[in-house]
């Protein structure tokens, strides 16, 4: 299997190779390789590689997937416009 | 900043967990805002043209469509529902605020109890070239078909054959898509045999105990090279093969859609049985924070009847505690739709899901009655192959030759135990039953049955026939569903073919049913040659 072709994260294009050598080079929850990879950050939030993600490291670590986690989710959960924020925050510090 | 809006109940998400959730709270008096991000209710259900197995209360042989227009009638009828339409939940705070975006404003709520139905997102497969355009999600498959009336291919491949890889593989064939073949990586199918043996009697190659290596084309798919694993998985050498279509679509499983309950902190379990990282939660639906629920595919992945009676739970359970009234009604409404629930999931194919509530540490108050967990006949070839062993069916046809002379009967090709009653509902005649329990197999009193070919219509599996052996001296008659476009004339010649889709005889049919009771499912009486009447399942309208 060419590791290069198989893409884990859509959105910013990360493809298994990238994902193998963060995880060799110790990085080994969902949310760190989501912070070096950036898999997991495009418009889909991680819902195609997160599971992609955990099953790699279950796999080259050993750890169970019970023990692995998903990367963090705040808020605001779709994009919103900076508009929209900064509206907010005037009307706010005009009261 | 905007005012807070204080609320009662926050339904998020219109599908049928959703909206069964509102409907159960509104009913009991309690003011409902029911957010959607699309901008139309229905969730899956607004894809989802076949028909639902469970149990006739819970609309068991109604199309998922028609279920849907039912509720959504309900829901807009009821004063107590607010509908949010183009309306998504972007944030859940730890005071328990939640931002709503519509109309391009994020608004903000305070709502005193929540009820999550957000349902599940699709899991995606790594292979070489996985991102080559043609390759779909199931759903989206299903999506761009069955909602927006768009062909996604003209040849499509299936990965995965649980139920949703079926279901779409037929409703591909529907709509006039060649379907190459389905590619299963287990050794056995993952959905219901009923539907696999549609897809079998259409010619559709089932193959379990392959995977997808890669994905072949320069701009877009032009195929996929698939081959052969062990029983440990491992691919097995030399069996790598080209299959040649344009598009490949990815069924290989749902995931519980957390992202909001994770926001909220809500503590997840990893749970491979409910389809990945669940919420924990109680018999009530009710997650670790206080006045937080979830209903639906979001608590763990299962069918459509199993979210609506899960939303029912926690919209009434959300009823008796902010509710004034009825306390003692609504208690007992929720037991009965718990033991509804524990009913759907007690047979074998229940057993997934058991197991997963298991380890989340629920049993639903019981123990399941375990007679019912097990096979009733070996099923194993045809769970392999889609296509049931002469052994199955010598068990369901009449014990006696001579019962084929006393004119037409109803052959249930049913050999599973799930969760299905409607073919016993539908008969006039109580000539079908499941012995007290929704999960057994239907068998036909023969005595009582009077070929009436009710039932061929209303099984959602198309599982029943009608044989009528002694039609003539040299001919026999088999009354079979069929649910494609363009429908066969009377007196057309059809090629007839077996429960692999092989040609078998040329067949003149004498008779269609195509009525509104049929609800597009026609029934129709083929004349054959009478050596074939008990191998005769199918046939094709040529063009």
């Amino acid at each position: 299997m060419d590791e290069n072709k198989v893409i884990i994260c859509r959105c910013e294009d990360v493809t298994l190779k990238e994902i193998r050598n963060a995880i060799r080079e110790g990085f080994t929850t969902v949310e760190e390789i989501k912070r070096v990879t950036r898999s997991g950050m495009g418009p889909c939030q991680g819902k195609t590689c997160g599971l992609l993600i955990a099953k790699e490291i279950s796999q080259m670590t050993g750890k169970p997937m019970e023990e692995l986690e998903l990367q963090n989710i705040r808020p605001p959960y779709g994009g919103i416009t900076f508009e929209e924020v900064t509206k907010g925050t005037i009307t706010e510090n005009n009261k | 900043m905007s005012k807070i809006e204080n609320l009662e109940l926050l339904v998020v998400g219109g599908g049928p967990a959703g909206l069964s959730a509102a409907l159960a709270a509104a009913n009991y008096g309690i003011k409902v805002s029911l957010a959607e991000e699309r901008e139309f209710l229905g969730g899956q259900l607004i894809k989802q043209t076949h028909r639902f197995f469970g149990s006739e209360k819970e609309y068991a042989g109604t199309r998922g469509i028609d279920i849907l227009r039912k509720l959504i009638d309900e829901v807009n009828k009821n004063k107590n529902i607010e509908v949010l339409l183009s309306s998504r939940v972007l944030g859940i705070y730890e005071d328990n605020v939640v931002t709503i975006l519509n109309d391009h404003k994020m608004k903000k709520y305070y709502p005193q109890s929540i009820i999550f139905a957000t349902g599940a997102s699709e899991k995606f497969l790594a292979f070489e070239n996985n991102d080559l355009p043609g390759i779909f999600g199931a759903g989206a498959v299903q999506t761009l078909m069955n909602v927006y009336g768009v062909l996604p291919a003209t040849n499509v491949l299936m990965i995965g054959s649980g139920n949703i890889g079926l279901i779409v593989s037929y409703q591909l064939l529907q709509a006039g898509v060649k379907v190459a073949a389905i590619v299963e990586a287990a050794p056995k199918i993952g959905g219901y045999s009923v539907h696999a043996s549609k897809l079998r009697r259409l010619g559709v190659p089932i193959l379990t105990s392959h995977t997808i290596k890669k994905a072949i084309g320069k701009e877009k798919v032009e195929g996929a090279v698939i081959c052969e694993l062990d029983s440990n998985w491992n691919e097995v050498k030399d069996t790598e093969q080209l299959i040649k279509c344009d598009a490949i679509c990815l069924s290989v499983g749902l995931t519980p859609l957390v992202d909001l309950l994770k926001q909220r902190k809500v503590k997840t379990n990893y749970v491979s049985e409910l389809g990945g990282y669940v919420p924990l939660r109680d018999e009530n639906m009710e997650t670790s924070i206080k006045n937080l629920f979830v209903a639906g595919d979001v608590s763990g992945i299962e069918e459509a009847t199993a979210a609506m009676i899960e939303g029912q739970i926690a919209g009434l359970s959300v009823a008796k505690r902010i509710g004034k009234n009825n306390k003692r009604e609504i208690e007992k409404r929720i037991e009965d739709a718990k033991n509804e629930l524990e009913l759907l999931r007690s047979g074998p194919v229940g057993k997934k899901i058991r197991k997963g509530l298991f380890k989340l540490g629920l049993n639903h108050g019981k123990n399941y009655n375990e007679n019912f967990s097990e096979e009733a006949l070996d099923i194993s070839h045809l769970m392999k192959t889609g296509v049931p062993s002469e052994e199955n069916l010598k068990n369901k046809l009449p014990s006696e030759e001579k019962v084929f002379d006393k004119g037409p009967i109803a052959i249930s090709e049913c050999f599973q135990r799930f969760p299905c009653d409607p073919c016993v509902k539908s008969c006039p005649f109580n000539a079908i039953s499941e012995n007290g329990n929704i999960n057994n197999i239907p068998y036909v009193d023969f005595e009582k049955c009077t070929g009436c070919g009710i039932c061929v219509s209303k099984c959602p599996g198309l599982a029943m026939f009608v044989v009528h052996k002694n039609f003539s001296e040299t001919t026999s008659v088999v009354i079979m569903p069929y649910e494609f476009l363009p429908r066969p004339h009377r007196g057309e010649i059809v090629k007839v073919l077996d429960r692999e889709g092989k040609y078998l005889c040329d067949g003149k049919v004498i008779r269609i049913l195509d009525g509104k009771f049929q609800d597009k499912t026609a029934a129709v009486s083929i004349e054959i040659p009478k050596e074939y009447y008990l191998q005769a399942r199918n046939f094709k309208v040529e063009e």
